[in-house]
């Protein structure tokens, strides 16, 4: 029976596994686990297991199979494949042969046989085996391929515990068997089942490629001209370049390519000439596809290059891509993260047809790069890869490439010491003690950032809601704003609110503002950028504001994010005073204004701002869609201190006497800045008053006695005095009663979201 | 196959839903000994001499066990949960 080729799902794949369709599987009387023969082009043959069709296959006739199997059967995505049930006999022994470059000491053949036990081989076919990991030799990838050298019975055979592996003196590479399927190639050995998160824009760059050459009569019928380009454009490490090699892989025709520096030549017309080459050798060999990677470096504006040369090789290549002289089935992709540095002319229909962007993946597609990455590897049981997909925001897909790669390094360090170096062989048993355990995990998440947030990335505080004392009102604000919406999405959409797109909080110099913002980003479990005003004040026109929009243009792409604005006051100053900076304040807080509330969506990007002088910042910055929650961050009433107090003493060996409700009630007008002050001034006391006492020898012995007691505290109070006087309270509850009256829409709306706590 | 469950450690139990039947799929790996049950509401899947448990919602279900694909059908498709 004639069924269609169709990728499997990642989660699925390398398994050797076929999702056959209910229709189909009816027909040819098969249930899942029974082995089948796929029969693709030139009697190439490839064997798996039956697995659920996927519902919306029914009735259509598809079978899903991986990239290894379609390399086997010799068929691609939309391809004819033969499917029948597979006779399979129990083998009693298979011999196989090892890669050349594969130095293995001890007996592998139980390993071999625990690895292919099951699994339905014939003479001649590459099986890939996992090894525990993969770079013990000079073999890059995770998986050796073996190749069956014999089997006994002969023809499909089935592995079992009982089948006796041979390893064949012979190296695999010396091996002929069958059709030598394993021709040597240049095109790259990635399948579609490689690449995760990107289904949709791989969905795109197929029809755009594959439907063309396959077809051509397609769009004879329609009357159009196939499409001839894709630029691909994105942020670095999401996946551009692989794409380019999938397509290529998938696709059987001729793959070139084309690296900007490389065609540059220092005589005078002889770049352009090697890209007509380039354009040449495709269109001989067509169909093709002519890939240039990094295409920015060889087409960019014309009006803004330096050099003569550079002008004439993007002439070049605009002519080359649509001319005069028809370039026949020749198709380019473009790639590259500066898209709007291309030429404008490449950019339009008939060159670059179709622009396809690769954003930074979602938890999804997260998921599916760590399913794909962790493919080959020996996980130990506890790994939940979801919960990775889920802390690692802002990740591309090249960032969880070597988060999995680290990890696995962890793992290979944790065995080294076992390792002998010296000789040539590892151990068998070794390599299969190695598995990658939670703790790999997570001491590589330590060492790697999210590479499109590398400019901006701070190391998120390890600040938790525990270490700010009081202020549980506050708290609870800033939780309700910002973690709310990120964790009860559902009750949010039911109740068709919209999540508040900022906070404000103000309030008296040290009452624990910047503390608080710690805390949220701590605890959001989100990117966290931190902006400080005067940073993104630059000497050019135009660049401050620029800094801005780039902020916030990072924090889109990597959202859910925190932005972060400490000291607002500095940027965004009231608008229509005195301009004595050629008004560059005034074009930053309008760009600010733009960018909370303009016509780009802010999905999930919250912005934190602190200030002790909210009277100074502009009001259209602080109406509700902006800034539209105002959290007064008060001057600690007793409760709090006490809370203050309890939160700086924790780890201090207090003597007993220690009153820390007596030191609240008398600390009225003290800030968290000063008590925290006079917490340390009170151990440096106890601290001063031991070392002068002790012997210098035996301070090691009688630390361990020290304790803070109620007179160093008062000798503290005596030396820190209130911050705060009752003439600035005052002037802050004013503000607080003014902002309230300003902005009813305000209150009304927190106390709307009150109520459903 | 709109949810995904854990059947057991890192094995996905994969979830197919037709028009009049849920199929919920696991693959143990062909070399894997299991062996599958259905009792009272519950699958028992034993596999390398370990045994695991999974809940299934009420009704008519079979499971079978071929190559290492542990397969259960429930016959009829049941509500959201």
């Amino acid at each position: 029976m004639k069924l269609t080729v169709k990728p499997l799902k990642q989660k699925d794949a390398g398994r050797g596994l076929a999702a056959i369709d209910r229709a189909a599987m009816d027909e040819l009387e098969l249930e899942n686990g029974d082995y089948i023969v796929l029969e693709g082009k030139q009697n190439s043959r490839a064997v798996a297991r039956v697995w659920p069709g996927y519902p919306e296959d029914q009735g259509k006739g598809i079978v899903r199979i991986d990239g290894q199997l379609r390399q086997e059967a010799g068929v691609g995505i939309d391809d004819n494949v033969g499917v029948e049930k597979a006779d399979v006999n129990p083998a009693t022994s298979v011999t196989v042969a090892l890669p050349q470059n594969l130095r293995v000491r001890g007996n592998v053949g139980p390993m071999i046989r625990n690895n292919l036990s099951g699994q339905a081989v014939t003479k001649g076919q590459t099986v890939p085996v996992s090894f525990g990991l993969g770079p013990l030799s000079s073999m890059s990838g995770q998986k050796i391929p073996l190749k069956i050298a014999e089997t006994d019975p002969s023809g499909t055979v089935v592995v079992t515990d009982s089948t006796e592996i041979e390893v064949s003196e012979k190296p695999a590479e010396q091996i002929r068997g069958g059709e030598g399927s394993a021709g040597a190639s240049d095109t790259p050995d990635v399948t579609y089942e490689d690449i995760g998160g990107l289904d949709n824009e791989l969905e795109q760059v197929r029809e755009m490629i594959e439907l063309p050459m396959r077809h051509p009569e397609l769009f004879q019928q329609l009357g159009i001209e196939p499409p001839k380009g894709v630029l691909l454009h994105g942020p670095p490490g999401t996946g551009k370049t692989l794409m380019a090699k999938a397509v290529a892989n998938e696709i059987d025709a001729y793959f070139t390519t084309i690296s900007g520096p490389e065609i540059m030549s220092k005589y005078y017309g002889e770049s352009e000439e090697q890209l007509r080459e380039v354009f040449d050798e495709a269109s001989e060999n067509s169909p093709a596809i002519v890939f240039i990677d990094e295409i920015d470096s060889i087409a960019p504006k014309r009006g803004e290059t330096q050099g003569d040369v550079e002008r004439r090789v993007v002439a070049q290549l605009l002519s080359l891509m649509d001319g005069l002289e028809e370039r026949g089935q020749v198709i380019v992709i473009g790639a590259t993260n500066r898209v709007d540095a291309i030429d404008p002319a490449l950019r339009r229909g008939g060159r670059f047809d179709r622009e396809i962007e690769i954003g930074v993946p979602d938890k999804e597609g997260r998921k599916e790069i760590l399913q794909v990455h962790t493919r080959g590897m020996p996980l130990s049981e506890e790994i939940n890869i979801e919960n990775y997909a889920e802390n690692t925001h802002g990740f591309v897909g090249a960032d969880l490439a070597s988060l999995t790669k680290e990890s696995a390094m962890n793992a290979l360090r944790r065995i080294r010491p076992e390792l002998d170096l010296e000789s040539d062989e590892i151990d068998a048993e070794v390599l299969e003690r190695l598995e990658i355990s939670h703790e790999d995990f997570r001491e590589a998440m330590k060492g790697i950032e999210p590479s499109a947030l590398r400019e901006v990335f701070v190391e998120v505080p390890d600040v938790t809601w525990d270490s700010v004392g009081g202020l549980e009102d506050t708290k609870e604000r800033l939780r309700e704003t910002i973690q709310w919406p990120l964790e009860y999405e559902a009750v949010f959409e039911s109740m068709d609110l919209e999540a508040a797109k900022g906070v404000l909080l103000y309030g008296p110099p040290g009452t624990g503002k910047t503390l608080l913002a710690k805390a949220v980003a701590n605890e959001a479990q989100s990117n966290f950028i931190s902006v400080k005003g005067p940073e993104l004040l630059n000497k050019f026109v135009g660049e401050s504001e620029k800094g801005v929009r780039e902020v916030f243009s990072k924090a889109r792409e990597n959202a859910p994010t925190v932005v972060f604005f400490d000291e607002i006051d500095s940027i965004a100053t009231e608008r229509g005073g005195g301009t004595t900076d050629s008004g560059v304040g005034e074009r930053v807080v309008s760009q600010l204004l733009t960018e909370l509330d303009g016509i780009e969506d802010m999905e999930n990007v919250v912005v934190v701002a602190t200030t002790n002088r909210p009277d100074l910042i502009d009001d259209a910055l602080l109406r509700p869609g902006r800034l539209d929650r105002h959290v007064h961050v008060p001057v600690p009433d007793e409760d709090a201190r006490r809370a203050i107090f309890q939160v700086h003493t924790r780890n201090k060996p207090l003597a007993d006497g220690v009153d820390l409700d007596g030191l609240a009630n008398r600390t009225d007008g003290y800030v968290g800045a000063d008590i925290e002050a006079v917490a340390r001034e009170a151990s440096m006391a106890a601290t001063r008053e031991f070392i002068n006492s002790v012997d210098p020898e035996e301070i090691g012995d009688s630390v361990s006695n020290v304790r803070v007691t109620m007179d160093h505290f008062e000798h503290a109070l005596e030396e820190v005095g209130p911050s705060v006087t009752e003439d600035t309270r005052e002037r802050y509850d004013e503000i607080e009663q003014r902002f309230e009256r300003a902005e009813p829409g305000v209150s009304e709306d927190t106390g709307a979201s009150r109520t459903f706590q | 196959m709109t949810s995904e469950q854990q059947l057991f450690d890192e094995t996905p139990l994969r979830r197919f839903e037709y028009d009049d039947t849920v199929v919920l799929a696991a693959d143990v790996g062909p070399a894997t000994d299991a062996t599958v049950d259905v009792v009272d509401g519950t699958v028992i899947v034993v596999a390398d001499g370990k045994q695991y448990e999974q809940e299934i919602p009420a009704g008519d279900a079979r499971a079978f066990i071929k190559h290492g694909v542990v397969t259960i059908e429930l016959s009829a498709p049941e509500e959201d949960h």
